[in-house]
């Protein structure tokens, strides 16, 4: 079984003439442990896909299945909870709580479970030591540089230990050293701790590390394809690809 | 909650300027409150105590219900009932001390006290240092305490000379008493035919003391006296100086209405604060609620922060309140020592003081905070993570907007209705409508007023002007802001200018004679002793007067209420002087009151009692009941406040034994010579001390110059409304200027100056300041009338005047507070690295 389906996924913003399909009627499926990128232009709806994977938006129809359950029939607070210990987001801004250290900010969807302050530390320090942030515990956001703030991110996402990640253009915001890095990280994570991961990208180099990549356009999945080769390989018939959209 | 607190603490620690500003709003409303109810009721325990020590031991003491004096006959009641050991009458009565005397023996009054010598001495110890005690057949003697011979230097043999009805009384003085000086209240005993020649008030007395035999039930023996007496009559514990007591009472009341207040400001600045902090956190918020965090724990995150500044400024501000009493405590203490002779006096911290301000102090903040918290509550995730749907916003604004208009409207009704705690409700109804309202006016607003300042900053101004437009919501919360600020000083302009111009038209109206012989303390019942009728007989043969007239006082109960009765003299006192009459006619009325026991009541009596023009009240009077009927409600000056009733003099003395007078008013002849007139006038006055001459016009103004005192201390409270308001705008702007960084670095980076960048942000504030000003004008005026409103329903009667120097300050202050909450942001948006400002999210 998937661990993600979609069925008739559809997002309508607004209503009457000013109504803009941002998705229409998305069916498809991610499997266990798959890293999955979705790549398309600016505005063709893979951001909006991911919300409602996340559980972060409610769809206009259709359903999200995340181990066979229905999202969409789920409470506010169960989501909430769900969203806690089953998904990791890792956001293009990065979004950690400026006040806050790295590692108060990688412990924070345990700290918001009830976990015991020392255990949630204790369990942050070690995620954010294998993402090599191990001598930055104890720096605020603004003592870090785009790339170390976006591990910090992945940290977080990482500490509840949940099958599923969902990354919003998570290079989006990085010099492309930096942007190497990560998707490097976002692999290792896939390949050497099994999550399933759920990238959504307009970036080719950063697709090229995915298994599996869905091309979308004005709401819609128009194609799809499975990657073999080396990532340089990838990368350029990724990018002829995506001029042809 | 743990995570919420540590996150909590961590945005107040990371914001703290902002954090300590909020706080002050809570730092001072609860200082006021914690303060205030420190120390007055230090001031009320020292002074009961201070006066409880002044009675000696006697087992019981009776009164008359109205305060009044009786016949000394009244005594034999009591004399031969079973279990009454000894009884005696006296007449104990405050009279004030002829400035020179006073300043003297340093203090401004004693109490004289008029005993049958021989019961007395029975009743109690009087510990002779030199001299004698009074005897039976002593005419003028006196006795006095040791430090006030000291004082005025007397020794046996000595005179004591005492104002008194017949201008002044010489004492001789027989004996020192070895008694501690009583604080506050210096006692000197005459004999009581004496005391009755110098008060004029022949065969009067107004205490009855008795002691009991041993073994005797001492309440048992009360309630057989009292019974004997009959209703006239109370028994007590005694005590005096109760309208000392009754205005620090009033003190304490107006106080804790002030901090409430203030209070009520700090909690909207704390909901100010936090709809920006939570319009600022949406980013914060959204991923809280994306990485999982429940509505519940966002609500508590923002209350949590709340809580723990509602902790801090709770407890900043007990500290501070603390440290006011001290500060406003030493500064009464040399006039409390002079004229209270009070010493040694500390705030007084009592639980419920204490529990008071915490509760109000926390609750207030909290308070403030549920509002943003809900609304935070209602973030969701990727409503945090995209930038807002117009549409959806203007559709909720516009629904704000009608609710805001419809409780306008209802608060309109509801002061059309003329009733009280309905205007008063609909006054609550009124702010919270315009601060609804106000979003939806800021676009037409910000453009009537835009065009104004474009004559100032003709680019800076359009761009400001469409920055407010754009987030309406924004501006109108700091617009909103400063509203409460200039609301609260220009009602309080209101209420002041009111009752100022109120109080000019009741002089003019009601004491209005050439020339005044008023007695030293303005309050008519203050401790005066009157003068007898040669008095105002030697000034109406004053050549070039053309007429006199009198005031006279008595006390009365009408139904446990107890009233200050007036005696005028029917004929002549509307000639020279009259009433303010709301209800009736002045020529019947005091018509009615020469003919009839007739009175007319003031209007504070009559809004307590709900008195009408018609009624028949029961008069308890030293004589017994007697009934009244009322022909007018209209008030004078000096006695506005005090439930007060006029009657006629001869009403007053067949009634109350009453016939001194205790204010003379006298109209010179359109020809007379003035100056002659008062020459003669003074030297009259130079034989009764306790007469102050004074001519119209300079009490006049001396009148308008105490009450521009007052207005001082108003304008104080002013200034510290305008304050918080003040915060709460730099506050705003600056997170304004924040949450545009980015966009600051575009305009700078397509060619602004940074002269240009601060001159727009100062047009923005100044914008915002013309707005609130906009708001706080008509909810100030508003505020204000309804104030002057529930004044005049409370009796005391005012016109309303429009505040037109309110205004002008309120529009000064406004804009000046515009432009002074912009100097810092301005610097920083101009200051902004383009670069970083361009990367900046």
């Amino acid at each position: 079984m998937p661990i993600i389906q979609t069925e008739n996924l559809t997002k309508i913003y607004g209503t009457g003439e000013t109504a803009v399909v941002a998705l229409d009627h998305i069916n498809m499926a991610v499997e266990k442990g798959e890293f999955l990128a979705v790549m398309g232009p600016s505005g063709c709806g893979k951001s909006t896909l991911l919300h409602l994977v996340g559980g972060l938006d409610r769809p206009t129809e259709g359903r999200v299945l995340l181990d066979g359950r229905d999202l969409t029939a789920l409470e506010d607070d169960n989501l909430a909870a769900l969203r806690r210990r089953r998904i990791g987001f890792v956001f293009q801004f990065y979004n950690l709580i400026p006040v806050l250290t790295a590692l108060e900010n990688a412990a924070l969807p345990l700290l918001l479970d009830g976990v015991r302050p020392a255990e949630a530390h204790r369990h942050a320090a070690e995620w954010l030591q294998r993402l090599g942030m191990g001598d930055r515990l104890h720096h605020r956001p603004d003592q870090l540089s785009g790339g170390q703030q976006q591990r910090v991110a992945i940290a977080r996402a990482l500490v509840a230990e949940p099958d599923l990640i969902l990354a919003d253009e998570p290079t989006g915001n990085l010099d492309s050293r930096a942007g190497d890095e990560i998707a490097a990280l976002l692999r290792r994570i896939s390949s050497e701790w099994g999550r399933t991961i759920l990238l959504v990208t307009h970036d080719p180099r950063i697709a090229a590390h995915a298994d599996r990549i869905l091309f979308m356009k004005d709401g819609r999945i128009i194609d799809e394809t499975r990657l073999a080769g080396t990532g340089e390989e990838q990368a350029q018939a990724l990018r002829e690809r995506m001029e042809t959209l | 909650m743990r995570v919420q607190l540590m996150m909590a603490l961590r945005y107040l620690r990371g914001r703290k300027l902002r954090t300590a500003l909020t706080t002050m709003a809570v730092v001072f409303g609860v200082a006021v409150l914690f303060g205030m109810n420190a120390l007055l009721p230090t001031m009320l325990q020292a002074f009961r105590q201070t006066v409880m020590a002044a009675t000696g031991k006697v087992d019981l003491m009776f009164t008359s219900v109205t305060d009044g004096p009786f016949p000394a006959d009244r005594v034999e009641i009591i004399q031969g009932m079973e279990g009454i050991a000894e009884v005696t009458g006296s007449l104990r009565r405050n009279i004030l001390l002829p400035p020179d005397m006073a300043s003297q023996a340093g203090l401004n009054a004693v109490t004289l006290v008029g005993v049958d010598p021989e019961v007395a001495a029975r009743m109690r110890h009087y510990p002779l240092k030199e001299g004698r005690f009074l005897a039976a057949d002593d005419g003028d003697a006196v006795v006095v305490s040791k430090g006030l011979a000291e004082k005025l230097g007397l020794a046996p043999g000595s005179t004591l000379t005492l104002p008194s009805a017949k201008g002044t009384t010489d004492f001789e003085v027989v004996g020192i008493l070895n008694v501690p000086s009583i604080p506050g209240v210096e006692e000197v005993y005459v004999p009581l035919p004496a005391a009755q020649r110098l008060l004029e008030m022949p065969g009067q007395i107004n205490v009855i003391e008795a002691t009991v035999k041993p073994g005797v039930d001492r309440d048992e023996v009360e309630k057989a006296a009292l019974a004997a007496l009959g209703d006239l009559f109370k028994a007590e514990p005694p005590e005096v100086g109760e309208e000392l007591i009754a205005s620090l009472e009033m003190g304490e009341i107006a106080f804790a209405l002030f901090g409430v207040m203030a209070l009520a400001i700090g909690a909207f600045i704390i909901l100010n604060t936090f709809r920006t902090v939570v319009v600022e956190r949406r980013h914060d918020l959204g991923m809280l609620r994306a990485v999982g965090a429940s509505r519940r724990a966002v609500v508590g995150l923002i209350l949590a922060e709340s809580l723990l500044q509602g902790v801090l400024g709770t407890a900043a501000g007990l500290a501070a309140g603390y440290g006011l009493a001290w500060v406003l405590l030493l500064s009464v203490k040399s006039v409390m020592q002079q004229y209270l002779r009070m010493e040694a006096i500390a705030p007084i911290i009592t639980l419920p003081n204490l529990m008071t301000a915490v509760v109000l102090g926390l609750g207030a903040t909290l308070a403030g905070g549920l509002w943003p918290a809900l609304a935070a509550g209602r973030v969701t995730p990727v409503e945090a993570l995209r930038p807002v749907v117009p549409g959806a916003y203007e559709r909720a604004a516009r629904r704000r907007g009608t609710v805001g208009a419809v409780l306008v409207v209802l608060a309109a009704l509801a002061l059309l209705t003329g009733n009280f705690n309905l205007a008063a409700l609909g006054t609550l109804l009124f702010l919270v409508g315009l601060v609804l309202v106000a979003p939806v006016l800021v676009s037409p607003l910000s453009r009537l007023f835009g065009r104004l300042l474009a004559l100032i900053f003709a680019r800076e101004g359009r761009l400001a002007e469409g920055n407010l437009a754009r987030q309406p919501n924004r501006a109108a919360i700091t617009a909103s802001a400063l509203m409460v600020g200039l609301a609260m000083i220009l009602a309080l302009a209101g209420i002041v200018t009111s009752t100022f111009d109120g109080f000019m038209s009741y002089i003019d109206h009601s004491l209005r004679a050439d020339f005044l012989l008023m007695p030293a303390s303005l309050v008519l019942g203050g401790g005066n002793v009157g003068a007898g009728p040669e008095l105002v007989e030697e000034i109406r043969a004053v050549p070039g007067v053309a007429g006199a007239t009198t005031l006279r006082l008595a006390t009365a109960a009408v139904d446990g209420l107890t009233v200050q009765v007036v005696g005028v003299d029917p004929e002549t006192y509307p000639q020279l002087s009259g009433l303010v009459f709301r209800y009736g006619d002045s020529e019947e009325a005091f018509a009615a009151l020469g003919r009839e026991r007739a009175m007319i009541v003031n209007g504070v009596f009559a809004a307590q009692r709900r008195v009408k023009v018609g009624d028949v009240l029961t008069l308890q009077t030293p004589e017994g009941k007697r009934e009244y009927r009322v022909v007018g409600v209209g008030s004078d000056y000096l006695n506005a406040k005090l439930v007060t009733a006029y009657i006629s003099q001869a009403n007053l003395e067949r009634d109350f034994h009453q016939t001194a007078d205790l204010l003379v008013m006298v109209e010179a002849a359109d020809d007379a010579d003035m100056a002659a007139v008062q020459a003669r006038l003074e030297e009259i006055v130079r034989k009764y001390p306790s007469f102050v001459l004074t001519e119209w016009r300079s009490f006049r103004e001396e009148q308008e110059r105490v009450f521009g005192q007052s207005v001082s201390l108003f304008n104080v409270i002013g200034v510290m409304f305008a304050l918080p308001s003040l915060l709460a705008m730099v506050n705003t702007l600056t997170i304004n200027v924040m949450e545009r960084t980015r966009e600051i670095g575009v305009l700078r980076a397509v060619g602004s100056t940074r002269r240009q960048v601060r001159r727009m942000v100062i047009a923005e504030s100044l914008l915002l300041g013309a707005l609130g000003t906009a708001f706080g004008i008509l909810a100030g005026l508003w505020l204000g009338y309804v104030l002057v409103a529930g004044m005049n329903v409370s009796g005391f009667v005012i016109p309303y005047y429009f505040p037109y120097t309110g205004v002008l300050v309120a529009v000064a202050v406004g804009l000046l507070i515009g432009v002074g909450a912009a100097v810092l942001p301005a610097r920083r948006a101009a200051r902004l690295d383009v670069v970083a400002a361009l990367r900046y999210e």
